[in-house]
């Protein structure tokens, strides 16, 4: 008892994972662990908006599916950029490649001509 | 009916299952720390997808519209990539808070075409440490000073901050307890919460 009084201006830096702030939501977590979230809120203004926020949604059992397609869209803008890149990268140095190329060409050639010199 | 219910719960885990992350043992630091190193975005795709559903969650308490929260997670998202290119940032979490505030409060302004408050971005702190102040005094003294402060309180905030903190009841226990409604009991924990610390900081100065 002490101990929790000193503890309510301190702030304890746990974070609660995605999974049990679903389970809170969703009203499945036991009441210790209700209350455990509950703190983690009263800690955090981050944590206590976007919770008060989830619970406007009218379909809970949707939330789920609507962070996992905003994370494969997020993905997706990031490996597109990543593309981007790489062709800007290959339009801005034609002659690196060029060059690549060519070193690739005569090797293979030299090989071709040591072969035949050797036969 | 006994099988329905048990389907029921079924089909209910199935849609609130959060997909775990692969890259759990990795810090929020660490991958901004890597970001920052090599400039890849990659870095940032897992670490965003940390604070989806947060995000999501603040889009709707501003926005108040389903569709409007998940287009501004996709704008905070290529926001925050911009951002993060430009700029070392330091406490990544609080930062994200704010641009994501900011973005809303800007999304309200340009729909109601009313000046908003802005939130400067210097809020971009480290979270308030209150810790500072247990270092300085003797545990038994501290205690006594908690008590008068929680005496202190008026009656409503008294009741929420000793069943909140000192019983670990949660909020719908509280409700049901005292008769508060929910917004009620979560207002008279958090400025019980702050009123607790100005009074003890007060008996400090004085003391």
């Amino acid at each position: 008892m002490s101990k929790d009084l000193l503890n309510i201006l301190s702030n304890s830096n746990k974070d609660i994972d995605n999974q049990k702030l679903m389970d809170y939501l969703s009203g499945k977590l036991p009441e210790n662990e209700k209350h455990e979230v509950e703190v983690w809120m009263t800690e955090n203004e981050f944590a206590n908006e976007a919770v008060e926020g989830l619970q406007e949604f009218k379909g809970k059992k949707d939330l789920q599916k609507y962070v996992d397609q905003l994370n494969k869209e997020l993905n997706l803008y990031i490996q597109q950029k990543k593309n981007r890149r790489e062709r800007k990268n290959l339009k801005e140095n034609p002659w690196m490649y060029l060059t690549v190329f060519l070193i690739l060409v005569f090797v293979i050639i030299g090989y071709m001509i040591i072969q035949q010199l050797l036969k | 009916m006994r099988y329905r219910c048990f389907y029921d719960c079924l089909k209910i885990d199935y849609f609130q299952q959060v997909t775990k992350d692969p890259n759990a043992h990795i810090t929020d630091q660490e991958l901004l720390d890597n970001f920052y190193r090599d400039h890849n975005n990659y870095w940032l795709g897992i670490l965003f997808q940390r604070y989806t559903l947060l995000l999501l969650g603040i889009g709707m308490k501003y926005l108040k519209n389903e569709e409007e929260a998940k287009d501004s997670v996709q704008q905070i998202f290529l926001k925050a990539i911009t951002e993060l290119h430009k700029y070392k940032v330091e406490y990544f979490k609080s930062w994200l808070y704010m641009v994501a505030k900011n973005h809303c409060l800007m999304k309200i302004r340009d729909r109601q075409h009313m000046v908003t408050t802005e939130i400067k971005e210097q809020m971009a702190v480290a979270p308030a440490e209150d810790n500072s102040l247990s270092q300085h005094l003797e545990k038994n003294r501290q205690l006594e000073l908690m008590n008068e402060s929680l005496d202190e309180l008026n009656k409503e905030q008294q009741l929420c901050v000793t069943l909140f903190y000192l019983e670990k009841k949660s909020y719908q226990q509280i409700t049901e307890q005292t008769g508060f409604n929910l917004m009620q009991v979560k207002s008279y924990i958090q400025n019980g919460k702050r009123n607790l610390k100005l009074i003890l900081e007060k008996k400090l100065n004085n003391g």
